[in-house]
């Protein structure tokens, strides 16, 4: 037994050893037994790197209802300084993205439409006409954009706006679904990229076959969308007259590498083991390729949860998600070695007894990689906990 | 009294018009509608965790639930809740946490549907089964819930005992 642990840290090491690790720090200021924070967003973007400041959002009930917060650190501080309340309404699942030179754009959904605000400064912008929720975001340089999932008659359809910025001000240039007819059921959690060229990926959730499906939709200009593709390479139908197809959920797109985008989802094709982490490619021929399972044999009998995927123009990718392997909850990652997703790593800090799981991560600038996650403790309460990694 | 009535057969219209897979003909409400109704009645919660287009849920759903003995049992002794797997509608914990409905499957460690979970009045877990269940099963898990044996033995014990 002991051979076979030695074995195992053996194995790990190499994997363990690509990212050297900060010393985790506490974000959320404010903890207790009935206060329950989430880091839980479309495309799961609930931190970014902007300049050397690092901005993290999420949601809790500590004014007895839930709202929206923003904390920052600037490199040069040893702590996160304390939080900004975004809404005032009740609201829900936060995302955030980088402006450069400090600044952030944040969104979220608030009295059941989906907001955008400018930090600092900026005044709060309603995005949304319609009721949404689930609004992520994504930029290019100054192209910016917002997607969420917006009520168009029964169901909710995907909504793709492109945003402009002078100074502070945000304001929606052209918001269009990205299919015209109205949808025929549920569709939701969107996931954006913006690729090198300019181009603009949207995937999401989407029920249209009878049971979830994750798809995917581009546009060379952000305007005009293709006809959506499926992610999975599963098809759909129901196996001796029963059931509509196999369980999949949460896609979370990265831009990646000269022209790519990477897309990682839960997936349940093997439905006897939970949802497993899942990702496809495209190279930049704005297809899907086949899927590929992410995380490793030791995660085989095991549901794998909000799972994530970041990726930078220097070609790093890396998923994350959180699963029990170990008995208790922890933050798994495995890196993209250009051929295969490698050996799973726990996330130091975020491993260990105890509950450590929702992540959310991002690559600066530098392709360091930070993330988020939650560490529960009932009797204490829940702690945002933050840290960052680079290469070794 | 009458008014209270009209809201929860309306919600339950509402339910039954945007739930995903419940089987067809049964009360099944939403998380937070239950939890009310349940505390309000004193019955126990029967919460059917399924996934829209779950093979096996539609399985259980034509081969178990539709036994008319069974869905008299249990519409008359529970509180029917049903959950969507991948859902993100919102519902709140006895604790007063908000998650969504995907996220209740985080807690309970849902590996499979359908998932069939018996909770007290108060939204404690009871206990939780997975997987195709047949009509007798259901049966043995009425007798475990209302007869109080789960405050004395597990499942595993109760059902060995039984005959």
């Amino acid at each position: 037994m002991r051979a076979a642990a030695l074995l195992l840290t053996v194995l790990a090491w190499p994997a363990q050893a690509a990212w050297e690790w900060s010393a985790p720090l506490t974000v959320n200021s404010v903890r207790g037994a009935a206060i329950f924070p989430h880091l839980e967003s479309a495309n799961r973007r609930g931190i970014a790197v902007s300049g050397d400041t690092v901005a993290v959002v999420w949601e809790d009930n500590r004014s007895g209802r839930p709202q929206c917060y923003l904390a920052t650190r600037p490199a040069a501080a040893a702590n996160f300084q304390p939080e900004i309340q975004l809404s005032q309404g009740e609201c829900y699942e936060p995302a955030v993205m980088d402006l450069g030179a400090g600044r952030f754009v944040a969104a979220w959904e608030e009295a059941g439409k989906v907001h955008a605000r400018v930090l600092p400064g900026g005044q709060v912008l309603q995005l949304s006409k319609a009721d949404a929720a689930q609004v992520t975001l994504a930029r290019r340089g100054n192209a910016l954009y917002a997607a969420w999932a917006e009520q168009a008659g029964r169901f909710r359809r995907i909504v793709v706006a492109r945003l402009a910025l002078k100074a502070d001000v945000l304001s929606v240039k052209l918001a269009q679904p990205v299919e015209a007819a109205m949808p025929t059921d549920e569709q939701g959690w969107p996931a954006l990229a913006v690729a090198a060229d300019g181009s603009v990926t949207v995937a999401w959730e989407d029920r249209r076959s009878r049971h979830t499906v994750p798809m995917a939709s581009h546009s060379r200009d952000g305007r005009r969308f293709a006809p959506p593709a499926r992610l999975t390479d599963r098809r759909s139908g129901s196996v001796d007259g029963l059931g509509a197809g196999t369980g999949a959920m949460r896609p979370t797109l990265a831009a990646w590498g000269k022209q790519g985008v990477a897309a990682v989802w839960l997936d349940k094709r093997d439905f006897l083991s939970g949802y497993d982490v899942y990702a496809a490619f495209d190279p930049g021929t704005r297809r899907f390729g086949k899927n590929i399972r992410v995380q490793d044999s030791f995660g085989d009998n095991m549901a794998q949860w909000h799972a994530l995927v970041v990726g930078d123009a220097g070609g790093r990718l890396v998923a994350l998600w959180d699963d029990a392997r170990d008995g208790t909850p922890d933050v798994w990652l495995s890196d993209w070695d250009g051929q295969a997703f490698g050996d799973n790593a726990a996330v130091p800090g975020a491993a260990g007894p105890g509950a450590q799981s929702d992540p959310a991560a991002t690559l600066d600038a530098a392709g360091a990689l930070h993330v988020v996650w939650l560490e529960r403790d009932e009797a204490a309460g829940t702690r945002i906990r933050y840290a960052r990694a680079a290469r070794q | 009294m009458k008014l209270i009535k009209m809201l929860l057969t309306a919600g339950c219209l509402w339910a039954g018009a945007v739930l995903a897979d419940p089987p067809k003909g049964y009360p099944f409400v939403g998380y937070d509608a239950g939890l009310a109704a349940a505390r309000a009645s004193g019955k126990p919660i029967f919460m059917y965790f399924g996934r829209y287009g779950c093979a096996w849920c539609d399985h259980t759903n034509k081969k178990t639930f539709s036994d008319a003995a069974l869905k008299k049992l249990y519409t008359e002794n529970y509180e029917l809740v049903y959950v969507d797997a991948e859902s993100g509608k919102r519902l709140t914990l006895p604790s007063g946490e908000r998650i969504t409905e995907a996220e209740l499957g985080v807690r309970l460690q849902a590996f499979a549907t359908p998932l069939f979970v018996y909770l007290t009045p108060q939204g404690d877990k009871i206990v939780q089964i997975p997987g195709f269940k047949t009509v007798q099963d259901f049966r043995d898990y009425d007798r475990y819930v209302r007869g109080g044996h789960y405050k004395r033995k597990t499942l595993l014990e109760f059902l060995g005992g039984k005959s």
